[in-house]
């Protein structure tokens, strides 16, 4: 039986003996994380065609920001990503940076790459987690879980708040950092290097996830270009592409890093590639906490912000992927003509299409958490 | 519910027939209030707090509410964890009422409770969950930390404790009113307040003048002298792919409409030279060149722009600017196209607003990515992407009036900013 008239979205026209029918996954639904909706076109039990439909928490950000100082959009930003808000700050801060020409004093810079690696590591524990959680293991969750807080606690004390930081501004942050900020961290990296072992062990070679992932989702590395994609899922395709390293920000041009990359694109290496960004991360902060300046201003001299007129643009490697902010200033003032963002999940969600046409349901959900997708920074 | 709240009726007129009826409500609400069961449901920010809650530190399950349930059919309590925007708010209406009775609605994070930051200025997000189905419970904070959320489900649980037989739980209504700015109802009553307990004051401090002719406060106003800090230079960018200054000769000698805008009155050679490394060249191009100049950049093996970051535009008085960001993920560099799209004015004023006023063609052919980009542009500016194979609205409803992002957009629902 074919069909004559397709809903809106779909594409493929073609010939079938099986009956086709359509399921709607979401806006609620506990693997969608949070308000996405699918559609999805199935043969069976085989997913033939996938349309996303987004704008369940489209929340007029980049509107609103047209009548915000840009000051007070460093804290929507915090909102757009949750997971990575402090890299968020960042992102927005740097282009800032830009227009209004000011520098960042050497600590200050030490404070930026530590924090960004340490909500790199969160985020990253928070995807260990949902990808367990979603392949049937909740364990995991109560895992990942339990050293995020251990970050938490220390952004907490750090920037005053848990989630939404709101912590960096031009030419510095808003506090220095306290006295114990390097001896937690040390000593949470300790502990992160056991606790990582154990998670590896308890993960990488199980069984179960094996089956579920090895060869499921692939993307290809021309469709990872193709569609925008970057981050963790364009680097698991084997595409070496880091803007820590293509166009370094901060200090990330003087430490010591690698980029791992995976060449498979399959879910197995979009897992594998987190994990081991977490070693790098780890990697990067034992760098930072030895050549973290005891003395020394931690911000530059603070100024007005006011952007002259121009147009600016900054990108960052947030831990979902490339993060860019694009400020249009019309007139010299302390508010922005038009501040648009720039998300990494967008174009994952736009390719999800492509990884999962042909396969199963269920195996729909195991993408999805390694696409490790936070919908309102895509809807805005 | 149903043959529980019959008890008093046939027990009342029994002697002693109320410490039975007592003892029913001990034990229903003991079970009631020591076992919620949320719904899994999140939009946003609060969702990740509520799963923090849910964890190994926190531990929701204390209070018995660990079991969150996905199907609604099965849970108890619904905690509104995030943002809710008009579109959303059907879906949570309809949430609400697949929750077999009694059940219970915790709205958390400022953005239930009245918007939260997204109160001014917004098309979209709806001020309150009150404004749609009943609350029992707000938790205020941006988002509320886990024992802020606990401190919520105690006082839910006070509040189931205190139903009984005779007045048992009632289900409300949906309301589907027009949101309401509470924010500032609530500083209007506040000054009010202010005013009226000035007015009471004023005798008293005329006479505490009288009194005290000279009086001077004690306490002098300190000025913190702020430290001053050295500036240090930012650290130069390394230098990848082709410098702007030849991105700008390859693209002149090709296309004659490519300009730089350089808010200068030097040549623009010397203007793009003196560029810093890291900031990306940003071309204008006419409309008709653009589809050529993008498939140029691509498939030039000395440009190779095989990555598109990203589509957007800026609506100005009489035009559009599109701005079509790619980048060469092989070699580094970068490429900015800004097209300038000049409004269709033929457009009776009126219709202006609900109209598409510019044309310009697509690009998703060669860059797939480009096609969602290009309906959020679309959806944002009204501005018609020929030969787009799928162009709808990508964040707003379909019967959606107006394009949000233009300068002249307004909406009913709307709030200006109090200056």
């Amino acid at each position: 039986m074919s069909i004559t008239r397709l809903p809106p979205g779909f594409k493929i026209t073609r010939e079938t003996n099986t009956e086709e029918f359509f399921i709607n996954m979401g806006p609620q639904h506990p693997s969608t994380h949070g308000a996405l909706r699918l559609t999805l076109r199935m043969d069976g039990e085989t997913i033939v065609e996938l349309v996303p439909h987004f704008g369940y928490i489209h929340r007029g950000m980049e509107k609103q920001a047209e009548s915000m100082s840009y000051l007070q959009y460093i804290a929507l930003s915090d909102r757009q990503d949750y997971l990575t808000a402090i890299q968020n700050n960042l992102g927005v801060v740097i282009a800032l940076e830009k227009g209004m020409n000011v520098g960042v004093p050497e600590k200050g810079e030490y404070i930026r790459v530590m924090l960004q690696e340490l909500g790199r590591i969160a985020s990253h524990l928070v995807f260990f987690g949902c990808f367990g959680g979603d392949l049937g293991g909740q364990t995991c969750l109560l895992f990942g879980f339990k050293e995020r807080e251990m970050i938490h606690d220390i952004l907490e004390e750090v920037t005053g708040s848990r989630l939404t930081t709101n912590f960096f501004r031009p030419g510095g942050s808003r506090y220095d950092v306290p006295e114990t900020f390097i001896p937690r961290v040390k000593a949470f990296l300790d502990h992160l290097e056991d606790a990582m072992r154990d998670y590896e062990r308890f993960l990488s070679k199980n069984i179960i996830v094996l089956e579920r992932s090895v060869g499921i989702g692939v993307l290809s590395k021309e469709d990872a270009i193709a569609y925008g994609c970057s981050g963790p899922v364009l680097r698991a395709s084997g595409v070496e592409f880091d803007v820590r390293r293509a166009n370094p920000y901060s200090i990330y041009d003087q430490l010591d890093f690698d980029i791992p990359v995976f060449h498979n694109g399959d879910c197995y290496d979009r897992y594998k590639i987190r994990i081991a960004e977490i070693h790098e991360s780890m990697k990067i902060l034992r760098q930072c906490v030895e050549k973290f300046p005891k003395e020394g201003p931690w911000r530059s001299k603070e100024k007005p912000v006011r952007l002259p007129v121009g147009r600016y643009y900054s990108e960052i490697e947030t831990a979902k992927g490339l993060y860019a902010t694009y400020v249009v200033a019309a007139t010299t003032g302390e508010k922005p003509y038009r501040i648009h963002t720039r998300g990494p999940s967008f174009p994952h969600i736009a390719a999800l299409n492509k990884m999962a046409q042909g396969h199963k349901i269920s195996d729909l959900v195991t993408i999805m958490a390694t696409l490790d997708p936070v919908i309102p920074e895509i809807d805005r | 519910m149903g043959i529980i709240n019959l008890a008093p009726k046939v027990l009342d007129p029994i002697p002693g027939g109320k410490y039975v009826v007592n003892a029913i409500d001990y034990v229903v609400n003991w079970a009631r209030a020591n076992s919620i069961w949320p719904l899994t449901y999140g939009t946003s920010c609060c969702a990740i707090e509520m799963m923090s809650s849910s964890m190994a530190r926190y531990d929701i399950a204390r209070f018995g509410s660990e079991v969150f349930r996905s199907s609604p059919r099965q849970a108890d309590l619904f905690i509104l964890a995030g943002t809710i925007t008009r579109r959303m708010a059907p879906a949570i209406q309809m949430l609400w009422e697949q929750i077999p009775g009694p059940k219970y609605v915790i709205a958390m994070g400022a953005c239930t409770i009245s918007g939260g930051p997204f109160i001014y200025d917004n098309y979209s997000v709806v001020r309150g969950a009150q404004n749609l189905i009943p609350v029992d419970v707000f938790v205020p904070g941006c988002p509320p930390r886990p024992e802020a959320l606990f401190h919520g489900l105690l006082t839910l649980r006070e509040k189931i404790l205190k139903e009984t037989c005779r007045e048992p739980w009632h289900e409300g209504d949906i309301r589907n009113v027009s949101t309401m700015d509470r924010y500032r109802e609530a500083a209007k009553t506040w000054a009010a307040l202010e005013q009226m307990k000035d007015e009471e004051m004023a005798d008293a401090r005329a006479k505490f003048k009288e009194e005290h002719p000279d009086y001077k406060s004690p306490y002098k106003p300190v000025r913190i002298k702020k430290e001053e800090f050295p500036e240090v230079e930012r650290v130069a960018c390394k230098r990848y792919g082709m410098s702007q200054l030849d991105i700008y000769k390859k693209l002149k000698a090709k296309f004659q409409s490519v300009t730089v805008h350089t808010h200068s009155e030097d040549p623009i050679e010397d203007v793009v030279a003196a560029m810093p490394a890291d900031r990306p060249l940003e071309v204008m191009i006419d409309v008709e060149d653009y589809l050529g100049a993008v498939e140029y950049v691509k498939n030039d093996p000395e440009f190779k722009m095989d990555f598109l970051i990203d589509v957007t535009a800026i609506d100005y008085d009489d035009h559009f600017d599109l701005v079509t960001q790619l980048r060469s993920i092989e070699i580094g560099h970068k490429v900015f196209f800004c097209v300038q799209i000049k409004k269709d004015f033929n457009i009776p004023e009126a219709d202006r607003p609900t109209s598409l006023l510019g044309k310009v063609p697509t690009i998703s052919h060669l860059y797939p990515g480009a096609e969602v980009k290009e309906r959020e542009v679309y959806d944002m500016f009204g501005i018609d992407f020929e030969g787009h194979p799928d162009q709808r609205r990508i964040f707003l409803d379909r019967d959606f009036v107006g394009y949000p992002l233009r300068k002249d957009f307004t909406h009913p629902e709307m709030i200006r900013r109090p200056v």
